[in-house]
């Protein structure tokens, strides 16, 4: 599978740290909202 | 509009990133979940796994209310992204949407857009010209 502009996007869960908690997040509870997924290589790296 | 950054750290690493880093950079600490890849299963899927290093490059991805990726753009670690550029898309995107006006190159808020209509062929000159700096 490819990601492509114009197509829809991958779904997924994963375990999140979010507001001093930890949780389970899951892309299609995102529907109805503008999200920007971000990926970058690492915590604790300098950019 | 809703952020999810995403790395292969842990959830723990992400906790002690924010608690010890990130909350000294932004007050409060960044305000979005920080999501564990571990494994870079959501790289993968995204294309933006570097089997070879182990890690997510810098992939960004706009995804409308439909769930469709209406924009991505993907920089090799090095170098950072520009969030100007980003809140501009997001802006061009909202505006198409709500008006199914088309939006020409370099637009910026404000900015007259296009109605894409057979009478603008060959014409949008006439409306319409590229910035000059």
């Amino acid at each position: 599978m490819t990601v492509f502009v114009g197509k829809p996007a991958p779904n997924f869960t994963a375990k999140a740290f979010h507001n001093g908690a930890f949780k389970t997040v899951k892309l299609e509870d995102y529907r109805g909202k503008w999200v920007v997924l971000c990926f970058y290589p690492g915590d604790f790296t300098y950019v | 509009m809703e952020v999810l950054s995403v790395s292969v750290d842990s959830i723990h690493s992400h906790k002690v990133w924010q608690e010890t880093e990130l909350s000294k950079m932004v007050e409060g600490g960044v305000p979005y979940p920080m999501l564990s890849d571990q494994g870079g299963k959501i790289g993968r899927l995204y294309g933006v796994y570097d089997e070879e290093a182990g890690v997510n490059v810098r992939g960004r991805f706009l995804i409308d209310p439909d769930g469709i990726i209406q924009a991505m753009e993907v920089l090799t670690p090095p170098v950072g992204r520009n969030d100007a550029e980003l809140f501009r898309q997001i802006k061009a995107y909202q505006h198409q949407r709500a008006t199914k006006e088309v939006i020409p190159a370099g637009w910026q808020p404000g900015d007259p857009t296009l109605t894409p209509t057979d009478k603008l062929a060959g014409r949008v000159w006439e409306i319409w010209k590229p910035r000059q700096e």
